[in-house]
């Protein structure tokens, strides 16, 4: 039993009890990241993606001989299946405290909530980095493999500057999940809402906007960070586009009307959430 | 020893000071003050929705008060450092994740109290989960299962307070029976137990003192006989050998009497009883007092608060 000092107001000593250490508290929430059932079925179903990804790839490139795939493009074949799925854990991370009801326990360890939200914020940025390196690791394998297969040297070409704005972009996407789940504090609206703006948007309407007129071609990066941060990590869907000034603007503003403005509203959100 | 002086002497551990919490409009606890002694059980008693669950939410900082004030061994909760390790904590055991494992929940609060891995396996034996149960997930946990958990889980930093809602919602008698010698153990060792209840029944046989909220406040406090002393009309059980001759023998002396079960229920106390049948020379084979005493008193004192309207001879309709 912790130590009490006796008297007419006993009280607690707590002198050998040093606050949780942040680190122990971002262990901690890594782990709540994968030992749910939920959490190894969406690890175990990325998995099978990748593996699929990856012989889709080598079966294509064993098939035409006109086909050459570099370390570069091989890893952002790579990166596609870590980037669907993985950010789903980026939002339950934190809506779960509620609909799973964990935050009454969550939040009463470690009473000032800010620092178990910070410490599912750093989980969420080392997900990120670890599915980048996972993309580049076996981007490489893929690119060592194809060589063999098809018997010309392997293409090592990925270059510092893309590299970067790669993990760039993988942590704004994953911190965008992350900040749906702080608004909305709960799983199915948070992991809609990113869908849409991440995936379908993007995909089903913006790209297709881009591709039939021009005054798309200057609006939609102005709205959407996947086309703003194109030009930087060479999947642009215009490769003529080159960046400058105004595309780094574009970056800036995307940035902060999908990932600042999400994070900072979420966060006011969860300090004053009544948890039921 | 007056009960004053042992209070003076053991102290203050929980200090809930003129608590108040509004929602909007609604309040839903009311200046609420009470304190709770190390090595005592005291239980929290009140209708559903009376506040205790609020109350308890606002001591351990879930929970911002409107007014007033609450510390534990002399601080507010947030200011512990490692709370786990010295206040353990259950407020609801169905609020786990319903994808984890039993061992796996007890494995995150070990690690993050800074807590050996053994502890886990010394909880679980304590609450007496088996290895197997303690591998399946929540979602397959029956409630009096969870409980066991949530117990474990409170009790994993060994903390010198307890505090408990409705710990005993959904076990079996055999697991009330189990939890009350738990909680009686703890506070024998110098532990301070709050649980909150809104059955009488599983409080009444644990709890050292008692609190009985109603609507947001605090309708009476103290020991189940500071509680009942000074209440008119206590009744009394009584069975005996030859329970014609004891009828007679009451009527006379002047006590009402009625027939109840295998005996007789007297309207007096159980030392006035026992006094006619000694001088009767009437052997007793049971005495005591009659059910619902304090049961009666608890219905009392909440009977505003209650959905039902409640009348002496039991539920209006």
């Amino acid at each position: 039993m912790s130590a009490v000092v006796a008297g007419p107001s006993p009280t607690i000593d707590t002198s050998s009890t040093p606050q949780v250490p942040f680190s122990r508290l971002v262990s901690v929430e890594l782990r709540k990241m994968w030992d749910t059932r939920a959490g190894f079925w969406l690890l175990a179903v990325t998995g099978g993606l990748l593996v699929l990804a990856m012989g889709i790839t080598l079966l294509v490139v064993a098939l035409d001989d006109d086909v050459r795939v570099s370390a570069n493009a091989f890893s952002q074949i790579m990166t596609i299946p870590v980037s669907l799925l993985v950010p789903v854990l980026a939002i339950t991370s934190i809506t779960s405290e509620w609909s799973q009801r964990t935050g009454l326990v969550s939040f009463t360890l470690e009473p000032h909530r800010m620092r178990v939200v910070w410490a599912k914020f750093a989980t969420v940025l080392i997900l990120a980095l670890a599915t980048i390196a996972l993309a580049i690791v076996l981007g490489a394998i893929g690119t060592l493999l194809s060589s063999a297969i098809t018997g010309t040297d392997a293409v090592w070409n990925l270059e510092a500057g893309t590299f970067a704005w790669s993990i760039f972009q993988q942590m704004a996407y994953f911190t965008m999940a992350f900040a749906f789940g702080l608004v909305f504090l709960s799983s199915p609206a948070s992991i809609a809402i990113y869908y849409v703006v991440s995936l379908l948007l993007p995909f089903m309407v913006y790209g297709t906007l881009y591709a039939f007129f021009d005054w798309a071609k200057d609006v939609i990066p102005w709205i959407d960070f996947g086309f703003a941060v194109g030009p930087y990590v060479g999947q642009g869907p215009d490769p003529s586009v080159e960046t400058s000034a105004t595309t780094l603007l574009q970056v800036i503003v995307t940035f902060t009307i999908w990932i600042v403005l999400p994070f900072v509203f979420g966060l006011r959100r969860v300090t004053r959430a009544e948890l039921k | 020893m007056s009960g004053a002086l042992a209070a003076d002497r053991l102290g203050r551990m929980i200090q809930v000071t003129s608590l108040t919490k509004q929602y909007g409009a609604f309040t839903a606890v009311r200046d609420v003050t009470f304190t709770c002694r190390p090595g005592r059980v005291t239980g929290f008693l009140g209708p559903n929705g009376a506040g205790k669950t609020t109350t308890m939410r606002v001591m351990v900082g879930l929970t911002p008060a409107t007014a007033g004030e609450v510390t534990i061994g002399g601080h507010h909760y947030r200011d512990i450092p490692n709370p786990g390790r010295h206040v353990g904590v259950l407020l609801d055991a169905s609020a786990q994740h319903a994808g984890r494992t039993g061992r796996e929940v007890l494995t995150l609060g070990a690690k993050q109290m800074g807590l050996p891995a053994s502890r886990v396996d010394e909880m679980l034996a304590l609450v007496s989960l088996s290895d197997l149960e303690s591998t399946r997930r929540l979602r397959n946990y029956s409630l009096g299962m969870r409980q066991r958990l949530g117990i474990a889980h409170a009790l994993l930093g060994d903390p010198s307070v307890l505090i408990l809602d409705e710990p005993a919602n959904g076990l079996d008698p055999a697991g009330i029976r189990w939890m009350r010698g738990l909680l009686k153990d703890y506070a024998d060792r110098g532990g301070t137990v709050l649980l909150s209840s809104h059955l009488l029944n599983e409080v009444e046989l644990v709890a050292d003192e008692m609190i009985l909220i109603g609507r947001g406040q605090i309708v009476a406090s103290g020991t189940k006989q500071e509680l009942l002393a000074g209440r008119a009309g206590g009744a009394t059980h009584v069975t005996a050998l030859d329970i014609a001759s004891l009828s007679t023998a009451l009527e006379a002396s002047g006590y009402a009497v009625s027939a109840a079960g295998d005996g007789l229920r007297v309207e007096t106390d159980p030392v006035h009883v026992g006094q006619v049948a000694a001088d009767k020379q009437i052997v007793l084979t049971d005495l005591r007092p009659a059910e619902g005493g304090l049961e009666n008193l608890f219905l009392e004192l909440t009977s505003d608060t209650q959905r039902e309207s409640i009348t002496a001879e039991g539920v209006s309709v």
